[in-house]
């Protein structure tokens, strides 16, 4: 394997990632990806299988990026759909975070309280003018819950009553402001320290910090810094969409133009997730949303097989399952299920695919499912175009910007 | 106090949209203009955001005919909405229509003002006038 010079510094680098499934190192010429094996903590799985190519680096010049920590459980409380959940949403989408659960405020007695731990519950509501948003309801509910860490982020109206009636609560500035805009910035940085938080308390994440100095920062965040620069790799034409489908869940990544929002930031790209929608460790999840979804049986015949593929264990079956998922995907995105954003598919001029589908799937197969989608669900002939990031280059893009800023 | 205004469905009537804003900026109103393209549902989740006592939906296109009706249904899922003045007004009907058909429908639809083919000042001084009644019913209680 060679190694590269960073443009930067002239210093030799070493990328890695580390997900649910598989991981990839990355130098100059040369990537090489590696199933995990899930008896091996992730440093002794990654120093046996790749040592030599890692011995050959300083610490200071590997650079991680991970998505097997999970990412944090959120629980998002908020008076409505359209501004407090969906800003909040948006932000922790955008900061990484995969698992997200939220509640309507006025109607939080009808939610049933979750058993598991939350990593972090946020609070929202209001603009800075309008207070009583919130009512004993709220710390009744709160009660009940089992979280790590809660942060407010609504109106400052109402920011006294919350830190009276909530021990450890951190508040910070709202995320709604005078003219209902989003704003970002507090608790995306706030959401990022915990992940990061996260990543190091993890131990089996933590003792990556044997092979490197540097921060290991989540892996959706590395993809969609890269994003803006993906025309210097590919011709991508704008607006596109992403689809990163992964073992455990997908991660979408997607152009502003192709959503009506309300929601105006400075992001030319913002990010969502499906958990539970991956090919290895959420395969049955998977498989339970196709047999749910009124089209699958269509698509099977189409792809001639039958049910029973589901059942099988081979690569034809694998291949299946890929198909399906980006179907599945393209479903939920779409006008056809409601969901925190649809997009504009439409128009949509490319699709670009990353991850382990890309090693599996050809471009003529997943255009076949493409134009499946279109003509089923859209009732369209539009054909956007196919572009396979089989090397892995735009993570790599993205892991050598940030490495390049460090 | 403050106004939700915007424009319903699918229509882009704009300078409307805006003239109606700088009217009730004049007034002294505090506005949260949604703008276009609307959803009802943003409507009445921006009158819970700001806190709203007044929502405002204009339509040129005839749209308000199809959204008027899902208003008291949607209406219905929020628990502070009941002391909201609801108001509508543009050409609330495709082509043309009459106006003693067309405001007992929309009321029926929940609206308490309903200004169809209506000059904006108009429409306005009767939003003041419904505004004070309902302060000096408060009053009175």
């Amino acid at each position: 394997m060679s190694q590269i010079k960073n443009a930067e510094n002239g210093q030799e680098k070493l990328l890695i990632d580390v997900g649910s499934t598989y991981f990839k190192l990355s130098t100059n010429n040369s990537i090489e990806q590696h199933f995990r094996d899930f008896n091996k903590s992730i440093i002794d799985d990654l120093t046996h299988k790749c040592g030599q190519s890692i011995e050959r680096f300083d610490k200071k010049d590997i650079h991680i990026c991970s998505s097997a920590n999970g990412g944090l459980s959120t629980l998002i409380i908020g008076v409505t759909h359209s501004f407090s959940l969906k800003y909040a949403t948006n932000i922790a989408f955008n900061s990484g975070i995969n698992i997200i659960d939220t509640v309507l405020f006025q109607n939080i007695e009808t939610y049933s309280v979750p058993s598991d731990l939350i990593d972090v519950v946020i609070i929202t509501g209001g603009i800075n003018s309008n207070a009583d948003n919130f009512s004993d309801d709220l710390f009744r509910y709160l009660e009940k819950l089992n979280y790590s860490n809660i942060v407010y982020v609504g109106s400052e109206s109402d920011a006294p009553i919350i830190k009276d009636n909530i021990n450890d609560v951190v508040v910070l500035p709202n995320i709604i402001d005078d003219r209902l805009h989003i704003v970002e910035d507090d608790l995306k940085e706030y959401l990022t320290n915990l992940y990061q938080q996260d990543i190091e308390g993890k131990e089996d994440i933590k003792d990556l910090y044997d092979i490197t100095d540097n921060q290991i920062f989540s892996t959706p965040y590395v993809v969609n810094k890269a994003l803006p620069f993906i025309g210097s790799k590919y011709s991508v034409v704008n607006p596109f969409v992403l689809l990163d489908i992964g073992g455990a869940t997908t991660d979408i990544h997607y152009s502003k133009d192709l959503v009506d929002e309300n929601i105006v930031t400075e992001n030319e790209y913002d990010r969502l997730v499906f958990k539970k929608l991956g090919v290895y460790k959420s395969k049955q999840s998977l498989i339970f949303v196709a047999k749910n979804n009124e089209f699958v049986y269509e698509l099977l015949m189409h792809l001639k097989v039958t049910e029973n593929i589901f059942e099988e264990q081979s690569e034809k079956a694998t291949k299946i399952l890929m198909q399906l998922a980006i179907f599945l995907v393209l479903c939920k995105i779409s006008h056809y299920k409601k969901a925190y954003v649809n997009l504009k598919l439409l128009s949509v001029n490319s699709f670009v695919l990353t991850g382990g589908i890309t090693k599996v799937l050809t471009v003529e197969e997943i255009e076949d499912i493409i134009s499946f989608f279109y003509k089923k669900i859209m009732n369209s002939d539009h054909n956007p175009a196919t572009v396979l990031d089989s090397n892995y280059d735009i993570w790599t893009l993205g892991a050598k910007g940030k490495a390049a800023c460090q | 106090m403050k106004v939700v205004t915007g424009v319903v469905g699918n229509d882009i009537h704009v300078v409307a949209n805006r003239l109606i804003d700088l009217s009730l900026q004049a007034r002294g109103f505090e506005v949260f203009n949604l703008g276009v393209n609307t959803y009802l549902e943003e409507f009445f989740d921006a009158v819970i955001e700001t806190g709203a006592e007044v929502l405002l939906i204009s339509s040129l296109n005839g749209e308000a005919e199809g959204w008027g009706r899902e208003v008291q249904l949607l209406k219905a899922k929020y628990k502070k909405l009941d002391d909201v003045i609801m108001m509508i007004g543009g050409n609330l009907v495709v082509g043309t229509g009459n106006a003693d058909d067309i405001i007992p429908r929309y009321k029926g639809y929940g609206f308490d003002i309903v200004c169809h083919q209506v000059d904006l000042n108009t429409g306005l001084d009767s939003l003041e006038v419904m505004i004070k009644e309902r302060q000096l019913a408060v009053g009175k209680n």
